[in-house]
């Protein structure tokens, strides 16, 4: 017998839709992570991109607990000498593209490379609460009911 | 005896070297100073990858099985699932296993339950 690898023909993508209202960044990062990867189905092949199209809504209402909010920084260099710059996820969640913070903590989750390249851009994030990806219909998948720790007021 | 001639054997060799390091990029296919030394070190690979291909398989259908438990149970895990195969003397290894989790999904519930049973 040999060991099964899927074959792009074989390979179903489905789309779901997460709301993310009120769920804690870094749970929710990592069950998003999971679901573009495909690790939770069992045909799952490393070198396929195999996982689902993931849409999340109100992403800007996400969750950090503890001082996070405050004191998490984000960190870039812009290339320049003392170019070193930083924002706070609260000040990011408050300007004008709140769903970052949502995107980098799952693009950080993934393990790098041209394959997870390709697989964020299975990833739709949006702040609002509305998306136009209504054509495809997804399928809700309820992260608050997965487990009780992953809405967590503060 | 006959004369013999160091041309002939020096080409021989690094024929093979060359025929060895076909496919390789840049310099690493023409050049045989460098082409030896890419041939050597492919070859260590070799050696050593045989021997973790079968971990490389052996955890991927422990990612597939666990993949296929969460997915018939949201209580189960890999680590309790396989704690209840032992319990209840189920000896399936995990190669079969993982491909009854993809091809037959009904018969990996039923496993999966039995495991289940076993934990109680």
């Amino acid at each position: 017998m040999k060991t099964y690898s899927a074959k792009p023909a074989d390979i179903e993508k489905k789309w779901v839709v997460i709301d993310a209202e009120g769920v804690v960044l870094g749970r929710l990062a990592s069950i998003i992570a999971m679901r573009l990867r495909g690790k939770h189905k069992p045909s799952f092949t490393p070198h396929m991109d195999m996982g689902d199209n993931v849409i999340v809504i109100n992403a800007d209402k996400v969750q950090l607990t503890g001082v996070k909010r405050a004191n998490k920084t984000y960190y870039w260099h812009t290339g320049h000498p003392g170019g070193i710059k930083s924002r706070t996820a609260a000040q990011i969640l408050e300007g004008a593209h709140p769903e970052r913070v949502l995107f980098k903590a799952v693009q950080r989750m993934l393990p790098g490379g041209p394959l997870s390249r390709k697989q964020l851009t299975n990833l739709r994030i949006y702040a609002g609460a509305e998306h136009p990806h209504e054509a495809q219909q997804p399928e809700v998948l309820d992260v608050k009911s997965l487990n009780k720790k992953n809405t967590r007021s503060a | 005896m006959s004369r013999v001639k160091r041309g002939v054997t020096t080409h021989a060799r690094h024929a093979k070297i060359r025929k060895a390091a076909k496919g390789y990029s840049g310099r690493r296919k023409n050049v045989v100073r460098v082409a030896k030394q890419a041939v050597d070190k492919a070859l260590q690979y070799q050696t050593r990858d045989r021997k973790t291909r079968k971990r490389n398989f052996r955890s991927l259908w422990i990612q597939r099985i666990n993949a296929g438990v969460r997915a018939v149970d949201p209580e189960m895990t890999y680590s309790r699932f396989i704690a209840g195969l032992t319990k209840s003397g189920i000896e399936v290894d995990r190669k079969v296993l993982s491909d009854l989790a993809i091809h037959e999904p009904e018969a990996f519930g039923a496993v999966v339950a039995k495991a289940k049973a076993a934990l109680a």
